[in-house]
């Protein structure tokens, strides 16, 4: 046996923790992974024997999600720097080369002593305090975030903390405390809260009048059915990016058909957002709160929350918060002194964008590679475990007790027609003030950016393009700043408000960049599943690089047009268009950047040679063949790859 | 019809049954819509995006895989659109960029729906000029099974049969996105005992076939729908020649029978077909030593050697034993040139007559799925017919039924007993011999809960002293509406086997289902056998040998009748009751002490593919050809009789067994009217002279009018199955087809329905130390076929071993894979000994079959139970 003693009684307490124990596979392999430092064959072995699996199921699971060593035992620190567009605009380039400088190693090596591993990763929600890298901590498994390192001293201080061994005492976030927050004096509550001490634990948050709401509605203050009715009212639309109402979902669910679960889903990963990650690692009861007045609209007694696994600290917030309010007999059995039950288990993800989308979240929920399942049925008719399932975002949530609190008509005098209230606006990329704003629905781009965003960086010259709802939107120039912030009018503009995150683009960013970099992404997170999206966004990404490398064609253009036309919409879930809506747009508004590109190209394309099957023998023929030279011996081509 | 829901596709109206998928309706309805993932015997998955369609509706169209979307009343489809087109078009060239298009070496190339798709609905031509991706090419992930992996398109279909059919995930999806690979868990081979259907299934040729591979083109392959004869299912196979060489054999769809699934023992043992060491013409013995002969020479001593032995014993001192394996009209032929010629009914095969068999088997194997309760006694699926196992996990998986398994081990489906997906069951352990006690048991308590429930008692007050398993079970069968009773010959042989099917019986009649009590046989065609009169104590149509009427009205048919006294069995006749033994496709000298009685005969013909042990002993031996060779009917477990056609022609001088059989009756005829007609001695040839001559007193003046064996082909033979066999008469030959037809059960002779009491002898004591010996099929053991099997396929059998419980093992202070000694009444034997905690604990596992067979020469087959002892 590889696995310990230990190991095996924590993965056996794990189990028990969901209602199929199979639920556990992925933070079993936490704990193995912690244990041994990555996931060798044996070890997966022993770990199917736990789970009564075949051990093709553990490996399979396994090497879909990228936390999971499975190829290789990484140094006792792995740095992993985020590449993504965010982060690209704010210089993780120029992060990537001190840290490479500084350690000597080159992206995925590992240093002589063993001690650091270099790796990149795609958006780790930290757009708003770009540049960053994560540190995950090989013998615990902990994970901390690095951030704003914008200058070589701040690189030196963070390398010198983890090589001191004292880093990860802590794993919030460095430096410490709430990051950049703001918006309208009048719509400030999501995050209302989270600068003031100790502003995660619950002593403050009672004393903020919190769990009043939960406990007056629990006790009877309500039905569930008024609870559903208010939210619907209140036409609270989703906050992870397709805006569905939540009201209305929830009335879904079929009657009398039992057990039901609310799944929170915390796998905040469009390249963009970052604002669940705040509530959950500074606010957290807020969200607890609204999912005991969810569950209680829904009548579930169990809820999980499917926090995406580099969240390691917005994690650990959450398990302290839940029990804390289990000790307060505001989580458990009879909830508030009521014969209610809740019980909420927070679930790490292991590194995979498209968990994000409902369906493919609870089959990795349940243990499996996270794609996504067939609808018909929805969740809300049969989600996990077969049973009906409301799946909302951690905003969406934590909006619930501040509606409860008052009434829909109180919500609704913010926002818009078909976009009430205020949400967190993610705004990120090349503008002074990046960071969470919380404003009215329908706030203009040009005051977002402009007014609390202090307007572009100074390097970053005029503004060239926007994203205004996370990376997988369409992109809207700059003759679109006055789009105001709402479902319709973003809609109208051409694109989509999504989770509302806005990343700003300057003058000087290569528009090829943006879109090879964009498509990259969706090509490392594509899960594989379809032939459009697992074929198509590679065969994208390697016509980027070759334009960017200079050997663009003319007919690139409008072959990329085809490629992207195929792919959207022709797959399984919305990841088809997530995938191609910003290349698309963006040869739409700048195809002269893309154009140049090719003109000024200096190269040839490399004609693939295709690969040689049969391997030369070596052996010399005894025969002459007369058409042949002598001496000249047949070279296979080799491959370029 | 009321029940149908109407749609509209390409203008096309058609009806089809609610639930339908829009690409099967298409099919029904004759529109092609290309597909990769999509399987009609797999769950829908969607993700190879090939059949887009366009659905019409009242806010536009819009595209979706008509392998997913169910149809619906009103549906409007159109597959025929502009953007439909494009869409396929660009999805093969999205297949296509990583594919590595090695078609000339690739195995699938001239059957490959990628290549068919890619020519009527592909773009024609790349524009992917990019470098392709590079994967693991060729490497095996199976002894049977290569993966290609730079093939493959990911469409799952293996991943999903191996999980939806064998419940057995072994393959699985590695990695993701682009890099997304079909692998195996290292280290970890397939073992499903069905894996090769991936083969068929697989829509390009990332999984080719270990043995096969490289050995045919596909377009110049001669198809031939066959049957496959290694088990008593019958799958329906098709056998693939080039140039008088069967290279491969693949499964054909049957959906009564194997769906489209075959076993890997069916799909992947047929080199001994065109082996080298295969019989390629008669022998005679001479002067000790075995040489070649002609037919002529060959029969004629044949027919002198049974003569002879007549004349010194009797007719009871002639015999013929035959394996259940060969067809209907060669054991139907087999029993009457016994019966009418040698005038014995001694005629038998192993597990023939011995065992106490239900006259029509299984009512049909798809009641498998339609049964809620599963019990298994005796018989081991997964081992003897790895089809029946895939239809019952399914049952159990799908269906919910409960599953109950009454055997000395615990068989591989024993642990869906307990397993959280399928309903409870139970497994009861039982010793062997013993077995009736639990079954009575068993229906006891069945009886008890009726009777609770007739009274009305509230509380099933539960006073019963059945132990807690049996109780278990009880519940489980008290609920039962359409149970299933599937047993096999192990236990039910002898004596303690009657009292056993009786129980069976007893509890079949309790659960108010008699007809669900089946008897699965060990061999291919254990059934015919049965029906053609292949026992000693039974003529065709299962009639006894003891009803006059019968053998007056066959006696009709024959010109002779069949005598009235009774034959001996198998066992008997190689136990030394005959003198003279003709022997067809079976092979008892693997057995030492069959052996022994084989040398002590005055005349042995051995008829067979290969110079077996048994063959080796033989005055004459005869080659027969195999069932790829010949036309012939087979009847399967479910009574349905299925045409096996000739795929390649036969090697040598070796002829089908009926055929051998026709020409020796021709020469015994001969042969007889020489005796009755000394006159034309000078015109008959010099052999039959002779012979005629010698014979001449004891059978002038006596003997009935023969008539002549006029068989051209097993169409005649079969012609005269109808009429000797009442429930064949209306199974004619043309009308088999290429799927075969059931013989009716009612047709069957009756059965006892009325609970009969069990009468058994109690276990005799097992001496000091010992352990009851069990045995069992096992797929891959060492048969005569397995012997000239692919090398590939001989990796899979064990090499011989014997099981103890692990606390046994423990207490003998064994260590895993010591050689030990292995001691019965009947022999010993040295093998290499294991732990297995399916054994129960004093008892000792010894597979069938295995090298040396070890089994049987401890014993094994025997009708009473056999105690062993191990020692180091």
């Amino acid at each position: 046996m590889m696995l310990s003693d230990t190991s095996v009684a924590e993965i056996r307490a794990l189990q028990a923790r969901y209602p199929v124990a199979r639920s556990a596979l992925g933070p079993a392999l936490y704990v193995a992974q912690n244990q041994l430092g990555w996931l060798p064959p044996e070890v997966m072995e022993e770990v199917a024997a736990l789970f009564e699996l075949d051990p093709a199921e553990v490996g399979e699971f396994a090497s879909f999600y990228h936390m999971y060593n499975t190829h290789a035992e990484p140094g006792q620190y792995h740095v992993e720097i985020c590449t993504n567009v965010p982060c690209m605009l704010r210089g993780s380039g120029q992060l990537a080369d001190r840290i490479k400088a500084r350690l000597g190693i080159d992206w995925e090596q590992t240093s002589g002593d063993g001690q650091f591993t270099l790796g990149h990763v795609e958006c780790m929600g930290s757009c708003g305090t770009a540049p960053m890298f994560a540190c995950t901590e090989k013998t615990t498994g902990k994970i901390r975030y690095f951030e704003n390192l914008d200058s070589e001293a701040k690189v030196d201080e963070a390398l010198a903390l983890i090589t001191a061994g004292t880093a990860f005492e802590t794993c919030e976030r460095w430096p410490a405390g709430p990051y950049r927050h703001g918006g309208q004096a009048d719509t400030n509550f999501l995050l209302a809260r989270v600068d003031k001490p100790d502003s995660q634990k619950i002593e403050s948050y009672v004393a903020d009048g919190g769990y009043e709401v939960a406990r007056t509605i629990v006790s009877g203050g309500k039905t569930p059915a008024e609870v559903i009715e208010e939210i619907k009212a209140a036409n609270v639309r989703g906050r992870g990016g397709a805006g569905f109402p939540a009201g209305q979902k929830w009335s879904f669910l079929p009657a009398g058909v039992y057990p039901r679960y609310l799944v929170v889903n915390a796998d905040e990963s469009e390249p963009g957002t970052f604002k669940d990650r705040m509530i959950m690692e500074y606010d957290p009861h807020q969200l607890i709160e609204g999912i005991i007045l969810a569950t209680y609209a829904i009548e579930s007694e169990r809820a999980f929350i499917y926090v995406r696994g580099e969240y390691y600290y917005a994690a650990q917030q959450l398990e302290n918060a839940v029990a804390e309010a289990k000790a307060r007999g505001f989580l458990g059995k009879g909830i508030f002194g009521t014969d209610k039950n809740l019980e909420i288990v927070v679930h790490r993800g292991a590194g995979a964008y498209e968990c994000g989308e409902e369906t493919a979240l609870l089959t990795s929920l349940e243990g499996f590679r996270g794609h996504p399942r067939l609808k018909p049925p929805f969740p809300a008719v049969a989600g996990l475990y077969g049973k009906p399932t409301i799946v909302n975002n951690v905003e969406t949530i934590s909006n619930v007790p501040h509606i409860l609190r008052h009434d829909a008509a109180w919500y609704k005098q913010w926002g818009t027609e078909g976009s009430a209230g205020f949400r967190i606006f993610c705004l990120s990329g090349q503008v002074k003030r990046p960071g969470l704003y919380e404003l009215p629905h329908g706030v203009s781009l040009r005051e977002l950016i402009y007014e609390y965003g202090g307007g572009l960086t100074d390097d970053a010259g005029e503004l060239k393009a926007i994203v205004p709802g996370g990376l997988s939107m369409q992109l809207l120039d700059s003759s679109q700043l006055d789009v105001t912030m709402d479902f319709e009018s973003v809609q109208k503009a051409g694109s989509s408000l999504g989770a509302a995150a806005v990343i700003v683009i300057g003058q000087n960013e290569s528009m090829v960049e943006i879109a090879r970099r964009t498509v990259a992404f969706y090509r490392e997170e594509s899960c594989g599943k379809c032939t459009p999206c697992r074929e198509g966004t590679g065969w994208l990404e390697d016509i980027l690089e070759r334009v960017e490398a200079g050997a663009g064609r003319t007919e690139d253009i409008a072959l990329m047009l085809y490629i992207a036309d195929m792919i959207a919409g022709k797959s399984f879930c919305p990841f088809s268009f997530a995938a191609v809506w910003g290349l698309q747009s963006n040869l739409a508004k700048f195809r002269g950047e893309f154009a140049d590109a090719i003109a000024d190209a200096t190269a040839t394309p490399v004609l693939p040679v295709r690969p040689t099957y049969r391997p030369d023998t070596g052996v010399p023929s005894g025969m002459t063949t007369p058409s042949l030279p002598a001496e000249e011996k047949y070279n296979a081509p080799t491959v370029r790859r | 019809m009321p029940d149908l829901v109407n749609l509209t596709i390409d203008d096309l109206q058609i009806a089809v049954p609610p639930g339908t998928l829009v690409v099967d309706a298409a099919r029904a309805a004759g529109i092609d819509i290309p597909i990769f993932c999509s399987h009609p015997k797999l769950d829908p998955l969607g993700a190879c995006r090939m059949c887009l369609v366009e659905f019409m509706g009242p806010r536009g169209s819009r595209l979706d895989t008509s392998c997913t979307v169910r149809v619906s009343e009103g549906m409007v489809v159109r597959t025929d659109t502009e953007q439909v087109k494009a869409v396929r078009e660009a999805n093969l060239a999205f297949i296509l960029l990583n594919h590595p298009l090695d078609c000339p070496i690739c195995d699938k190339g001239g059957e490959c729906p990628l290549q068919d798709q890619t020519m009527e609905y592909g773009p024609g031509f790349s524009k992917f000029i990019e470098p392709k991706r590079r994967k693991k090419k060729h490497y095996p992930i199976s002894d049977l099974i290569m993966l290609d992996q730079e093939r493959c398109i990911l469409c799952w279909r293996c991943i999903r049969y191996l999980e939806e059919w064998e419940d057995k995930p072994q393959i699985g999806l590695f990695e993701r996105g682009g890099e997304t690979l079909v692998d195996v868990f290292p280290g970890q081979p397939v073992d499903a005992k069905t894996s090769g259907s991936i083969i068929d299934i697989c829509p390009v040729g990332a999984l080719t076939n270990r043995v096969a591979r490289f050995r045919y083109r596909p377009w110049e392959l001669m198809r031939v729908p066959s049957i496959c004869t290694l088990c008593p299912v019958g799958c329906n196979t098709r056998l693939d020649e080039r140039v008088h060489e069967l290279r491969r054999i693949v499964a054909r769809e049957n959906p009564a029978v194997n769906d489209e699934w075959i076993c890997d023992k069916g799909r992947f043992l047929h080199q001994y077909v065109d082996h080298p060491a295969r019989l390629t013409q008669p022998m005679v013995r001479e002067d000790g030593v075995l040489r070649a002969a002609t037919w002529d020479e060959a029969l004629h001593r044949v027919v002198e050697g049974l003569e002879a032995a007549i004349e010194a014993g009797g007719h009871q001192a002639v015999g013929g034993v035959a394996s259940a394996r060969v067809s209907n009209e060669s054991a139907y032929l087999f029993q009457k040139f016994f019966r009418v010629l040698l005038g014995t009914n001694n005629v038998d095969y192993p597990d023939g007559s011995a065992v106490s068999a239900t006259p029509g088997g299984l009512s049909a194997i798809t009641a498998i799925g339609k049964s809620d309760v599963i019990i298994l006694a005796g018989y081991d699926p997964s081992e003897a017919t790895p089809i029946i196992d895939i239809r019952i996990k399914r049952a159990l998986l799908r269906a919910g039924a409960a599953l109950i398994v009454i055997n000395a081990r615990g068989i591989e489906l024993t642990r869906y007993v307990d397993d959280k997906r399928v309903n409870k069951g139970a497994y009861l352990p039982v010793t062997p011999g013993d077995e009736a006690k639990v079954i009575d048991a068993l229906t006891t308590a069945i009886r008890q809960g009726q009777e609770q429930a007739a009274k009305g008692a509230k509380k099933a007050a539960d006073k019963s002293a059945a132990p807690r398993l049996v109780q278990i079970a009880a519940a489980v069968l008290g609920a039962a509406k359409s149970p299933l009773i599937l047993y096999g010959p192990d236990i039910a042989r002898g004596a303690r086997g009657r009292a056993n099917v009786t129980a069976l019986s007893n509890l079949a009649t309790t659960l108010n289902h008699p007809e669900a009590l089946a008897y699965i046989g060990a061999e291919a065609n254990s059934q015919g056998a049965r029906d053609m009169g292949m026992l000693s104590n039974a003529l065709p149509g299962q009639q006894s040998v003891a009803e006059a009427a019968v053998r007056e009205r066959l006696g009709k048919l024959w010109g002779a009748p069949p005598p009235a006294e009774p034959g001996v069995s198998y066992d008997e006749m190689l136990a030394g009751r005959v003198k003279a033994l003709y022997v067809m496709g079976a092979n008892p000298a693997v057995e030492p002490a069959a052996a022994e009685t084989l040398r002590g005969l005055d005349f042995l013909v051995v008829q067979d593919l290969f110079l077996t042990e048994t063959a080796q002993l033989a005055d004459v031996v005869l080659p027969a050809s195999s069932f790829a060779e010949e036309d012939a009917t087979y009847t399967n477990l479910e009574r349905r009789v299925q045409r096996g056609r000739m795929g390649v022609t036969v090697v040598g001088d070796a002829k089908a067994d009926w055929a051998i059989l026709t020409d020796l009756a021709g020469h015994w005829l001969a042969v007889e009217a020489a005796h009755h007609a000394p006159e034309v001695v000078a015109e008959v040839p010099d052999w039959k002279a002779k012979s005629a001559k010698r014979g001449r007193k004891a059978r002038a003046g006596s003997g009935p009018e023969h008539r002549p064996w006029n068989y051209g082909n097993a169409r005649h033979v079969y012609e005269e199955i109808g009429k000797a066999v009442p429930f064949y008469t209306e199974l004619r030959w043309d009308d088999l087809g290429e799927l075969g037809m059931q013989w009716s059960a009612p047709l069957a002779p009756r059965q006892p329905r009325k609970a009969e009491p069990v009468e058994v002898a109690p276990l005799p004591a097992l001496p000091d130390g010992g352990l009851w010996l069990v045995s069992g099929p096992l797929l891959w053991d060492s048969g005569v076929l397995m012997e000239y099997a692919a090398e590939e396929i001989c990796n899979l059998i064990p090499p011989p071993f014997v099981a103890l419980a692990p606390a046994d093992f423990a207490s003998a202070g064994l260590t895993e894979g010591d050689t030990v000694t292995v001691g019965s009444e009947y022999g010993s034997v040295s093998l290499v000994v294991r732990a297995d905690d399916s054994v129960q604990p004093g008892t000792a596992w010894i597979p069938a079959g295995l090298v040396g067979a070890p089994a049987e020469t401890l014993g094994a087959r025997r009708a009473e139970p056999v105690a062993v002892t191990v020692a180091r």
